[in-house]
């Protein structure tokens, strides 16, 4: 049946969520961006949220609870958000390699971080034994990276060394370039990389998500407020369209990220599913989160006002995993192509 | 949340499909080369009925928790992909049940709608409230209705009213005053044959060809009182525009599922031709994923609204974002779908060629795109209305 109704399981957890964003997340987003990390107390409350690897299928939650809870988290503050999940989009690389007890591993021990990555993210030259050479963007201080290769997924915890960058966005995450000299490859899983990367897709997806409807609709809140020419600047036909526009995007692309993860929780073939909702939420990512600064015109570009950083995060979380060129490619070769999971339409 | 059909609806939507593959898609590409709608007495309508495939969903009670709005969109969907322009000539009321249903009295709905109920004899109704000056607008129309005595008298024109040449009846809107806009309009049953009816003439189109969008002239036009629908009272609560609102809010899910059958139909088209003619270059394989992730995007959208209005939801934005959405990613596909053709696209013998032409119109009916737009911005950030 067609039904999208959040569960009540999943109202407990985002009620629990927006209460977290609302008071810590998104008030402290500028101290986090210049400090590049949150502040003590927002990983103390974070940690005790328990939101650590929630999607793994023992949970009964999934991934589109996963969706639900990280576009909330992102919409406060994304590059936080990343820094504070220190399981973050490793959750199934981490369930391949070592099933739970590797998920909690990480999720309990602070000193610990995983991250996953692909082929795509870096420049790797890879032996029997060992890999080595540059991931290009990571949050600072990965323990435990999976690298999803063509034939497996490799778990990575030694021989890497962070190098501190600028970082476009998410600055919150202290963000690195990593080294890979001489990483030993001694934890490599012979399996089928797809379903860690359609998880991990899901996740800076649903990231992404967050960023785009936190800029419509900021932009949207404050066009209705500043006066220009005598009237309310939504209330001038070419702003309210774009405004209009802005939120057809995300509704759109949302809905492909729900249905893409609940294919995925339900056992369907998603892949396609995945990389759609994933190229599309990009696309819209250079509609809105640019919109979104242009709604608030000068004020926009400044620092005063978040739209700036939306369009800067949201750019830079449609670049991870191959960006849209791998995703665009990656739905064109999957199978399971059909308009509703299960086919016929 | 759930994406999935349960077994009933599936196989309503294999039932359908069959039935265009042998029937409707060769009856829709016939009327585009004829060049004019398929006529009433075609043994075509009868066999529609026969099959319980009319426009209005003839399934319902039998599909478990899947809703009727749900499953209209499902229909209009699948019968749009087969074709557009024989979906909307099959018999029943169409737009003009809408307004019956909403507005009418026990009786009048009891007077013109039980008749469609009977499966061996096709009928149709219709709707009429675009004129020569009154479009996007329609609170401008000029159909002017006067009360004398017992009658209402109508004059006036009205435009592009589908399947209004062989209509029963016509729910036709007209303005006690234009002064009062919306206020003024009444909504009243205009039945075949009357005196001061002129023939609904088909106007000649660029596509959905099938179907006629027929205008006609209402001259000193006779009605009994009992012909405004909902009766004086209705209107006493100002309640007429309404009415008309309430359809398009009811029927531009369905609508905007029409669209996106049809750009269905375009990517399915493109992909074949695109790997028999061993032309799945870079290029190409873009334009078909663009299309394939706008269509689900869309049909996503039409799912949703009609779901909403299946929980007795609010759906005026979503009911308006996918009439807006799939309507444009229709035309996209199209065009795209010309690209991938090249210069066979000019031949004008290709599906997609029929579909470029027919496509267009779905950004037009029941609410332009950028109508669409202006709804969504009066819920969004409270738009003013004057």
């Amino acid at each position: 049946m067609i039904d999208f109704t959040i569960s009540e399981d999943q109202q407990i957890i985002l009620d629990a969520v927006a209460r977290f964003v609302r008071q810590e997340l998104a008030p402290g987003m500028r101290e986090a961006e210049q400090a590049r990390t949150p502040s003590p107390a927002v990983v103390r409350h974070f940690e005790a949220l328990g939101l650590m690897g929630l999607e793994r299928p023992g949970t009964g939650l999934g991934m589109l609870t996963r969706c639900l809870v990280n576009a909330a988290l992102a919409g406060g503050d994304a590059g936080a958000a990343l820094a504070l999940d220190r399981v973050g989009p490793a959750a199934h690389a981490l369930l391949a390699l070592g099933g739970d007890d590797l998920v909690d591993a990480i999720a309990t021990d602070p000193n610990r971080r995983a991250w996953c990555a692909t082929l795509a993210d870096g420049q790797f030259r890879i032996d029997d034994k060992t890999i080595d050479g540059v991931l290009h963007w990571a949050p600072g201080g990965v323990t435990d990276l999976c690298i999803l290769l063509p034939d497996g997924i490799a778990l990575v915890r030694d021989g890497l060394h962070d190098e501190r960058v600028r970082g476009s966005g998410l600055r919150a995450a202290a963000p690195v370039r990593v080294r890979l000299d001489r990483a030993s490859l001694a934890q490599f899983r012979q399996t089928d990389p797809a379903p860690a990367l359609d998880a991990a897709r899901l996740y800076t997806a649903s990231l992404l998500l967050g960023v785009l409807e936190a800029a419509a609709s900021y932009a949207r809140t404050y066009a209705q407020e500043r006066v220009a020419f005598g009237r309310p600047i939504a209330h001038h036909q070419a702003l309210a369209f774009l405004l209009v526009d802005m939120n057809t995007a995300v509704t759109g692309a949302r809905l492909l990220l729900h249905d893409a993860a609940w294919r995925f929780d339900a056992g369907y073939p998603a892949a396609e599913a995945i990389a759609t909702a994933l190229a599309e939420l990009i696309d819209q990512s250079r509609f809105v989160g640019p919109n979104g600064v242009q709604v608030l015109g000068g004020l926009g570009f400044m620092q005063d006002y978040p739209v700036e950083k939306y369009m800067r995060e949201a750019r830079a979380l449609g670049l991870l995993h191959g960006g849209i060129d791998q995703a665009r490619a990656d739905a064109m070769r999957a199978t399971g192509t059909a308009l509703m999971a299960g086919g016929l339409i | 949340m759930e994406f999935a059909l349960e077994p009933q609806v599936r196989a309503y939507v294999e039932a359908l499909r069959d039935f265009g593959r042998t029937t409707i898609r060769p009856l829709g590409i016939e009327r585009d080369r004829i060049g004019a709608p398929t006529p009433p007495d075609h043994p075509f309508f009868t066999e529609v009925l026969q099959r319980g495939l009319t426009r209005a969903p003839a399934v319902d009670g039998a599909n478990g928790s899947t809703g009727a709005a749900v499953l209209r969109v499902i229909s209009s969907q699948e019968l749009a992909y087969w074709d557009r322009g024989v979906s909307s000539s099959l018999p029943g009321p169409g737009l003009g049940g809408g307004p019956v249903m909403s507005m009418g009295t026990p009786e009048q709905q009891a007077r013109w709608m039980t008749r469609f109920r009977d499966l061996q004899t096709p009928r149709w109704a219709a709707f009429a409230m675009t004129e020569p000056g009154a479009g996007s607008d329609v609170a401008r129309i000029q159909s002017r209705a006067v009360k004398s005595g017992d009658e209402w008298i109508l004059n006036g024109a009205k435009l592009y009213s589908a399947n209004a040449d062989r209509a029963d009846w016509i729910v036709v809107f007209a303005t006690v005053d234009p002064a009062l806009g919306r206020a003024g309009h009444r909504a009243f049953i205009v039945e075949r044959g009357m005196p001061g009816l002129s023939d609904p003439r088909p106007e000649k189109k660029m596509g959905i060809k099938a179907y006629a969008s027929a205008s006609f002239t209402m001259n000193d036009l006779r009605l009994p009182a009992n012909h405004l629908l909902g009766g004086e009272a209705h209107y006493q609560q100002r309640a007429g525009f309404k009415g008309a609102m309430q359809t398009f809010n009811a029927t531009r899910p369905a609508i905007a599922a029409n669209a996106v059958g049809m750009a269905r139909s375009c990517l399915d088209e493109a992909t074949a031709f695109a790997r028999e003619a061993a032309l799945m270059t870079p290029a190409n394989l873009d334009r078909l994923e663009f299309m394939r992730r706008k269509i689900r995007g869309a049909w996503l959208m039409c799912l949703r609204a009609a779901w909403l209005a299946d929980q007795g939801a609010p759906n005026m934005v979503e009911a308006s974002m996918c009439k807006a959405t799939a309507a444009e990613v229709a035309m996209e596909c199209a065009s795209l779908g010309m690209e991938l053709l090249g210069v066979v696209g000019m031949q004008g013998e290709h599906l997609i060629e029929k579909l470029f032409r027919d496509v267009k119109a779905m950004d037009i009916v029941e609410g332009t795109g950028q109508i669409q737009r202006i709804v969504m911005a009066r819920h969004l950030v409270n738009y003013p209305r004057d």
